[in-house]
């Protein structure tokens, strides 16, 4: 196999999913660092938002990309309200009530989407985008706009965290709950800024998914595992971890065709997941705080 | 507010209760993928078995008026989730005969694990994987759709005569995939055709590319592709057509839906074909098509016949058998015995005459004869389709 064939089918499209999970696994390290759960809602968060740019696109004859912001307002929204009905009176109990508690959110999210939107496969714009060549490399436009997205997202991310007054809040909370509270900082409204964050990110990383394959009820759930397998890989709690992780995942998965039989492909996201938690289970950043 | 959650709770249970059929009145499951892979193929097939449900209850119901109650759930096209409905229909409803699954794995699991031990007679009219026909029954297991096994070497005849003799082989990993992938190659190979690649693929994964690149390796410019159009089988066809991996593309059956057409768009779709089960010409289709036609269903949707039959002659057998759950697979093989008087659909009130009389009786599917071989088996006919505006256009009969 030559070089450019090896670009074009197993490293760009590892590439472009790898972007996908670290959105994702952003998110559930987001939740970690600051509520410390696990959240299995995450994947149907990101297939609600994945509608909702559907829904504003549709309403209003808007593109997808510039319905992609209202639909990470809504999407944060719905991660405010899924917290202050079903996680904020387990707050005090043991996390592992608030997890599992995810897991039932989920279904309902789903069942959600279901009954609004129905069972069949859908798709941001009908027709092929063929990809475009640029010096060889096989490129199409929205696989740009996915990783240049990604890219600005979390640098945003990470210059809200590191210089803004909230971001410091946040991260003064992951750290150290009570005594960011006793430093004057409102925990409940540091919660809802993360949830905020939290739903923003589901809706991108569901765009993204819908974006470059389709939009359907239960595309989010699918990508939960990888999800997971990134943040956990990258250490959770730590952002540059789960980008790092996500991108691992995705090319690790894709690349795993030239070695297995492309049915086990979906082997690879449990193996890495394993070999993370045998070998290094603090992550590849080893981190506890944002 | 406690008296509102009280009313509300009331109205449930009465709604519970009036949901619950009568002592007499006769269950039987009408189950399918609602949601999951078959998602698209769903409204118009639970259309016609509810069709069939509506047109026994219409002309006399089961014996004296008892109503025949149509048990819909929903298998997701997935093992678990269809293995947990059935075994709710079959164990709480207390059907004694059920329609569906659909999805060729679903069957297999619930067969195995619910109906066979139960035994309960379970007809699909759309898993067709050839592992159903080798399924330890008891004589339980039925369809009214004929096996892969047939389509499978009828695809690979036809592609031969049309002049392909090299083809890469993609398959989703599953019982329905593997089935149909397996009969295609045998004969295919057999015949003096090369499958120069082959490979399974996961459902439901963000992207294929890498998969058809290690495929187009083989050399072949025609992909025969075993999927769902509205799940990995969608994402695998649009992927290959925007990298330009094979020139012609070839679907079963579950590449039949108009998801697919309306997705990539039909003028990116001239060079893909379908095969799809047909229902041979004959008065039943006619009679089946134009009275469901005009009860809001579209005749030409995948498995509509197959799903009518299914039910009607169930209900058939219930009829005949005054609803003893044991003595309805030998009454399944009695009612399509050509000796009888011949029964179109939708004839209820006078099949039920005859039954009553004593006569035999004779079902002319609206899919065929639906001539059951000793596994509950039944032969088809295929024809071969091509996409042509937003549907699916007839291009030649397949032998």
């Amino acid at each position: 196999m030559d070089i450019s064939s090896f670009i074009n089918f197993f490293l760009i499209p590892g590439i472009i999913l790898g972007s996908i999970y670290a959105l994702g696994a952003i998110g559930v390290t987001l939740v970690y660092a600051i509520m410390r759960h696990g959240h299995f809602a995450h994947g149907d968060l990101a297939t609600f938002g994945a509608f909702m740019v559907l829904l504003f696109s549709a309403s209003s004859g808007l593109s997808p990309y510039a319905a992609l912001p209202i639909a990470a307002v809504a999407a944060g929204l719905m991660a405010i309200a899924i917290d202050w009905l079903f996680y904020t009176h387990l707050r005090t109990l043991p996390k592992i009530i608030t997890t599992i508690s995810s897991l039932g959110v989920a279904l309902m999210l789903r069942a959600v989407v279901q009954i609004f939107w129905g069972v069949n496969t859908l798709s941001y714009e009908t027709g092929i985008a063929r990809p475009e060549n640029w010096f060889g490399l096989r490129i199409k436009p929205h696989e740009v706009v996915t990783v240049v997205m990604v890219i600005g997202l979390v640098v945003a991310l990470e210059i809200f965290l590191r210089h803004s007054k909230w971001g410091k809040a946040m991260r003064a909370m992951s750290d150290n709950p009570d005594l960011a509270s006793l430093c004057g900082i409102d925990n409940r409204k540091v919660i809802a800024l993360t949830w905020m964050l939290v739903g923003a990110l589901c809706a991108a990383s569901g765009f993204f998914l819908g974006l470059n394959t389709q939009v359907k009820s239960l595309m989010g759930w699918n990508i939960l595992l990888p999800t997971f397998a990134a943040a956990i890989l990258g250490g959770v709690g730590r952002i540059e971890g789960a980008i790092l992780g996500g991108l691992i995942v995705g090319i690790c998965e894709e690349m795993s065709v030239l070695v297995i039989r492309s049915e086990y492909k979906v082997l690879s996201g449990f193996v890495i997941l394993l070999l993370a938690l045998l070998i290094r289970p603090t992550g590849l950043f080893r981190g506890k705080v944002l | 507010m406690r008296n509102t959650v009280l009313g509300m709770a009331s109205l449930i249970v009465a709604a519970g209760v009036a949901a619950t059929p009568a002592q007499a009145d006769v269950g039987i499951g009408l189950v399918g993928g609602i949601t999951g892979g078959t998602a698209a193929l769903a409204p118009e097939m639970m259309k016609s078995y509810q069709f069939a449900v509506k047109q026994v209850n219409d002309q006399g119901g089961i014996k004296n008026g008892e109503k025949l109650i149509g048990v819909v759930a929903d298998d997701g096209c997935n093992a678990q989730t269809g293995v947990d409905a059935v075994t709710k229909v079959v164990n709480v409803s207390q059907v004694v005969g059920m329609a569906g699954p659909w999805c060729s794995g679903v069957v297999l699991a619930v067969a195995n694990s619910v109906t066979i031990p139960a035994g309960v007679v379970l007809i699909t009219p759309a898993g067709t994987s050839p592992q159903i026909t080798a399924l330890k029954d008891n004589d339980l297991v039925f369809r009214t759709v004929p096996s892969d096994e047939y389509q499978g070497q009828v695809l690979a005849r036809t592609l031969l005569a049309r002049g392909t003799t090299k083809v890469a082989l993609s398959f989703i990993n599953n019982d329905y995939g593997k089935g149909l992938a397996d009969a295609f190659q045998k004969e295919f190979v057999a015949k003096g055709g090369t499958v120069a690649a082959r490979a399974a693929h996961e459902e439901n994964r963000a992207s294929y590319r890498t998969d058809l690149a290690q495929l187009a390796k083989g050399g072949a410019d025609t992909l025969v592709l075993i999927d769902y159009g509205d799940s990995s089988g969608l994402t695998v066809l649009r992927e290959s057509i925007e990298n330009d991996f094979f020139k012609t593309y070839v679907g079963g059956e579950g590449m039949k839906t108009t998801a697919t057409i309306k997705t990539i768009g039909s003028k990116n779709l001239a060079n893909f074909y379908v095969s799809s089960p047909v229902s041979e010409k004959s008065q039943s289709l006619e009679v089946f098509a134009s009275g469901f036609k005009s009860a809001g269903g579209d005749p030409n949707a995948t498995f509509v016949s197959t799903s009518y039959d299914a039910v009607f002659l169930l209900a058939l057998a219930i009829e005949q058998t005054g609803g003893d759950k044991t003595k309805i697979s030998a009454a399944l093989r009695n009612l399509v015995d050509a000796a009888g008087e011949s029964i179109m659909p939708g004839e209820w009130a006078k099949a039920k005459a005859l039954i009553a009389a004593g006569k035999p009786i004779s079902y002319k599917g609206a899919s065929g004869t639906l001539a059951f071989d000793a596994n509950g088996d039944v032969p088809g006919a295929y024809a071969l389709f091509k996409v042509n505006g937003d549907d699916f256009q007839f291009v030649t009969d397949m032998k």
